[in-house]
């Protein structure tokens, strides 16, 4: 359920990385209002921005100018310390890479979060999670030994094990063949519902943008459409065209 | 493991620690290699060092001959003081002098002559072939005297056990043949063979008259209620301006003691120079696990591990790694002095007491702890700050050069406590500095010059032929193999280099240049009604010129300026000459190859107040000037003389040289042997010596070149044991490189997949990494043979004041060293890479 309460905000946030040839404007004056409870889905063609959008809320990154917070945090007012604590503290993040630690188990994996919040129970809580997404016969298997589903299986029971705030996807079906990768954005969303989280999905996929109650488009780092918090938004909309584009 | 891993009562950093630990030790081989090396070095020096006091402590009383020993150098206690000593326990008497010692058939040598008593020894086994009592060894049967003397001699003169000697005026009949002398490693540095009779033989012999040169000694046992420091104090107390010296067990055999300290000085610091290459090792091996592991960390921080954490659970691992080898290590290296004994029994003068020596083990550890510390602190620290953003870009900003400043001060707090530690521990603080400087100088230089190397790679012009290009690229390439043998093996052959240069140099120096000065003999105790003659019958043997003559007594410096000399403060260098008995002279005139510095020499006739010259060094070495005073106690006399004069002295010129010299009028009546030196060679010296031997049979005389053979064997003894040690070095620097070369390995096949790809054979690739291998293994071993030849300039220049040669074969062994350690490394890497199929690569397999 969508709360009028913010939860993420950006204000004319920009973000500047220097490269070999001289500075790069990746994000160009991006404002913001993400809703409690909200589903969103942030599309555009590659180089838009999407990804860097996301490591500025995620706190991997900081802006070059713009204020930004997160969860009641000022990110650009932080080191990175702080960052790791807020992520640990309020953000999940599931990446396409899966991400997951080659030398620990499944049941480590997902514990590690927990661990480092000090919660004395993390491994009871880590194997909850890894019932529920229906890996509770892979809890002593190492990365090598689970196929790509199951990894990024293992990986979203890791970002929802410590019960965050906010969910962050990027690109999470992007190394899963088309059924595999079904199944997970369904889990992504039956979690989203039951834990009530706020979910950002970074996405090339309609189908996944489809999905979300709303869909920020970007181009050339600008946020370019902005369908808000509407039920109105239908496949053969804007979203579509914007991938036929 | 796992159990431990989840163990919630442990830190968090821990528990992930573990758990990568998990999956074994892969890039952590050269790591603990390195380290285990290096603590074992320094363990078994340290132990073996131990071992040797510790021999020395127990058998202290045996070595020593008894629970105290006063001496006396050239002259002898009073009845009082025998009487006095004979009601404190039980006294035994001996003395110990040099003369020639001469078969029946005419062959003499110089030997030790020891008398000794009944009661000898008061301690330890005195062993013979055969096993008689002391009277049976020693009384006088048939009206001669009894004698044993060293298998060496017996070698030497070739006589055995029932051959007579004669000695001075007497015979003496050999009854049997040393196996043991329980006290022989106080006797220090001996320039004959050993030759033992009794002390009444001695007398009978002629060989006590005024100024011979005869040590005294008394050994006393003392009953076992009497504490031996109470004793000293109330003999100190007694006689308190006695010059005699008084040793007691715990202090026995001070010469050995310095040398040992000394040896084991050089040999530690040779083993941290070992442990500092290994450390190089160390580093890169972290470094390059961290880089492995930059996922590992970058997901660790977005999942909320701040840079703490992550530091923490990489440091717990190097620690963990490193206690376990620094534990390998001191276990090696508390084996190894136990083999040594084992395989070489005789190697040693008295017996190493075999035994764990805590104290060694904790400085081996301690040291190795700080090297870990030292040399993994920096990439760890740089790993904190890897931003968490990494996992998703490379980032275009390059990495910050150096980690956070807690970090810095722990790298050089580590590395400033291990220099700290290693001249505070040093038997010669000078000495243990020099080494370090010349080490850290040579380690940054081959830093510098890595650097170079590979600018100037990178700046050079391409080479047209792709191989070639390829072999120049591979030097300056990020990950190269370079800065590990340039640093690394480049230290360990500096070493190497330097120390086969100083060892070298020292030996041409013995072995060419002093018999080139020295004289062929230096005969003593000449007396002064035998000088003419003795000159005359010196000149008449063919070949036989340079003929010189001064007159020699002994004497005692007792004050300097007043002050007894045993409360002076002089520096380490001079002690020697305010210790026991000086040889004095006197000369007329002013001597040509000893030139007065300060002051001026004695007008002929001089008779005024008693004066003396003395060496410039000296003078300064003990603080004194023109128109200070020293008092010397001669033949039983004190007499305060002023300095008139300080004289420069050359020592390597290997002539008679005096430290003190004294006017011409204050001794010319006193009693006073002569000394001379004689040159000759090839035939004439063989000549000279029977001739002059015969003559005078009371005379003694020393063979220069036998002394030179013995110091030439010790010097070999010591050179080898060195090297041996700076062999370590080599070696670690050998891991390191073995390690570089290991990590560069995927590099190495990706670019022969490609090259296979484009059509290159496999011994054209073969021949650009011989090539790459060839050129760093060349300039390794030129920088090398440049800083191990200035550190043996400095050495054998500065320090030693002997000329400095550029030695050929150790220079020739140096650069075949590093090019065979570089090629066959890297050629072995190289084939390995070779035989990956293309495929493998390329398909990402």
């Amino acid at each position: 359920m969508i709360q009028t309460s913010s939860i993420i905000k950006l204000d004319n946030v920009v973000l500047t990385l220097n490269s070999g040839a001289g500075p790069v404007e990746i994000l160009k004056g991006i404002s913001l209002d993400i809703k409690k409870g909200e589903t969103v889905g942030i599309v555009g063609p590659s180089g838009s921005g999407k990804s860097s959008l996301m490591s500025l809320m995620t706190g991997l990154e900081q802006p070059t100018s713009g204020d930004i917070t997160v969860a009641g945090l000022d990110m650009g007012a932080c080191d990175e310390d702080r960052l790791a604590l807020h992520r640990r503290d309020h953000i999940g993040i599931v990446m396409q890479a899966f991400h997951l630690i080659p030398t620990m188990t499944a049941l480590e994996n997902v514990a590690v979060p927990l661990e480092l919040a000090g919660n004395s129970a993390a491994f009871d809580r880590a194997a909850r999670e890894l019932e529920l997404v229906g890996l509770d016969h892979r809890l002593d298997h190492y990365p090598a030994q689970l196929s790509g589903g199951e990894q990024q299986r293992v990986a979203l029971a890791r970002a929802i094990a410590p019960e965050p705030d906010l969910l962050f996807g990027d690109e999470p079906t992007g190394n899963l063949d088309k059924n595999t990768g079904h199944a997970i954005i369904d889990l992504i969303f039956d979690l989203q519902k039951s834990r009530g989280s706020t979910l950002i999905l970074v996405t090339h996929d309609p189908a996944l943008a489809d999905r979300c109650n709303r869909v920020i488009s970007m181009d050339d780092g600008r946020i370019t459409d902005d369908t808000g918090d509407t039920a109105s938004i239908t496949t053969d909309g804007t979203i579509k065209a914007l991938f036929e584009e | 493991m796992n159990q431990l891993s989840h163990n919630m009562r442990l830190p968090v950093s821990l528990r992930f620690a573990l758990r990568e630990l998990r999956t074994g030790l892969k890039g952590f081989r050269v790591f603990m290699a390195c380290l285990i090396l290096g603590v074992t070095a320094i363990a078994a020096v340290g132990s073996l060092t131990q071992a040797i006091k510790e021999g020395l402590l127990s058998e202290g009383q045996a070595i020593l001959g008894g629970d105290i020993e006063v001496s006396m150098f050239r002259s002898d206690i009073s009845d009082e003081q025998r009487i006095w000593l004979s009601g404190q326990g039980i006294l035994s008497q001996s003395t110990r002098m040099r003369t020639m010692a001469r078969s029946q058939v005419g062959e003499s040598t110089l030997v030790e002559l020891r008398s000794i008593d009944r009661l000898y020894p008061l301690y330890g086994e005195f062993l013979t072939s055969p096993p008689l009592s002391n009277d049976a060894l020693f009384a006088k049967r048939d009206g001669v005297w009894g004698t044993v003397i060293e298998t060496a001699l017996a070698s030497r003169l070739n006589v055995g056990v029932g051959d007579t000697l004669d000695v001075g005026t007497i015979k003496i009949s050999i009854r049997a043949l040393i196996n043991k002398e329980p006290d022989k490693a106080n006797l220090g540095f001996q320039l004959g063979p050993s030759v033992m009779v009794y002390n009444a033989a001695m007398i009978e012999a002629g060989l006590k008259a005024t100024g011979s040169l005869i040590d005294h000694y008394y050994k006393l046992k003392l009953p076992a209620d009497v504490d031996i420091k109470t004793w000293r104090e109330a003999a100190d107390k007694r006689y308190p301006d006695e010059r005699w010296s008084i040793q007691d067990s715990s202090g026995a055999a001070p010469g050995m003691r310095r040398f040992i300290n000394r040896m084991s000085m050089f040999l530690t610091l040779v083993g941290l120079t070992a442990l500092v290459v290994g450390g190089v090792g160390v580093s890169n091996a972290v470094k390059g696990y961290m880089d492995r592991k930059t996922k590992t960390i970058a997901t660790l921080k977005i999942l909320g591990a701040s840079g703490n954490s992550i530091f923490m659970i990489y440091f717990i691992q190097v620690i963990m790694l490193g206690l376990i080898a620094i534990a390998i290590g001191l276990i090696a290296g508390a084996m190894l002095p136990d083999i040594l004994i084992l395989f070489l029994p005789d190697s040693l003068p008295i017996s190493p007491e075999q035994g764990i020596y805590p104290q060694a083990l904790f400085m081996a550890a301690f040291y190795g702890l700080l090297i870990t510390i030292a040399f993994t602190t920096w990439p760890l620290g740089k790993a904190r700050d890897l931003p968490a953003v990494r996992l998703f870009r490379a980032l275009v900003a390059p990495d910050k050069q150096k980690p956070r400043t807690i970090y810095q001060v722990v790298v050089y707090g580590a590395a400033l406590m291990v220099v700290a530690l290693a001249i505070v521990l040093a038997d010669n603080i000078a000495l243990a500095s020099g080494f370090i400087a010349g080490a850290l100088i040579s380690l940054m230089l081959l830093r510098g010059t890595s650097s170079i190397i590979e600018k100037i790679a990178r700046k050079m012009p391409r080479p047209k032929n792709a191989l070639r290009r390829l072999a120049l690229a591979n030097i300056h390439r990020p990950g190269s193999a370079t800065s590990a043998v340039v640093i690394s093996l480049g230290l360990g052959l500096t070493l190497f280099a330097g120390l086969a240069l100083i060892e070298g140099n020292m030996a041409r120096e013995l072995n060419d240049q002093v018999p080139e000065r020295a004289p062929a003999f230096f005969f003593l105790d000449i007396q002064k009604y035998q000088i003419d003659d003795f000159k005359k019958e010196t000149l008449s043997i063919e070949g036989v010129d340079g003929f010189e003559s001064v007159p020699s007594l002994r004497g005692q410096v007792t004050h300097i300026n007043g002050t007894l000399v045993d409360e002076l403060e002089v520096s380490s260098d001079f002690r020697w000459v305010i210790r026991g008995d000086r040889s004095l002279s006197y000369n007329d005139q002013e001597p040509k190859k000893s030139p007065v510095v300060k002051g001026d020499w004695w007008p002929v006739g001089y008779d005024g107040p008693p004066e003396i010259s003395i060496g410039d060094e000296a003078a300064t070495g003990l603080g004194i000037n023109v128109g200070d005073t020293m008092t010397i106690t001669i033949l039983g006399r004190e007499i305060t003389f002023r300095v008139r004069s300080t004289r420069e002295i050359n020592w390597g010129g290997m002539g008679l040289n005096f430290v003190i010299m004294l006017d011409p009028n204050v001794m010319k009546a006193a009693p006073h042997s002569y000394m001379v030196t004689i040159r000759a060679s090839g035939e004439a010296e063989g000549r000279a010596y029977n001739q002059l031997t015969k003559a005078f049979p009371a005379v003694t005389a020393i063979r220069v070149k036998e002394v030179l053979d013995k110091v030439n064997t010790m010097l070999v003894q010591i050179g080898t044991a060195i090297r041996a040690t700076s062999l370590v070095a080599i070696v670690a620097g050998v891991f390191v490189l073995a390690g570089a070369i290991a990590a560069g390995f995927q590099q190495r096949v990706y670019d022969a997949v490609i090259l296979k790809v484009v059509g290159a054979v496999r011994s054209q690739i073969l021949r650009a990494y011989l090539l790459e291998y060839f050129v760093l293994g060349f300039i390794t071993a030129v920088i090398a043979l440049f800083l191990g030849s200035l550190a043996g300039y400095m050495v054998i220049v500065q320090v030693m004041d002997m000329k400095f040669t550029i030695l050929p074969v150790p220079m020739i062994i140096t650069v075949f060293v590093s090019l065979g350690i570089t090629i066959t490394f890297g050629l072995m890497s190289s084939i390995k890479s070779l035989a990956v199929r293309p495929n493998q690569v390329l398909r990402g397999e």
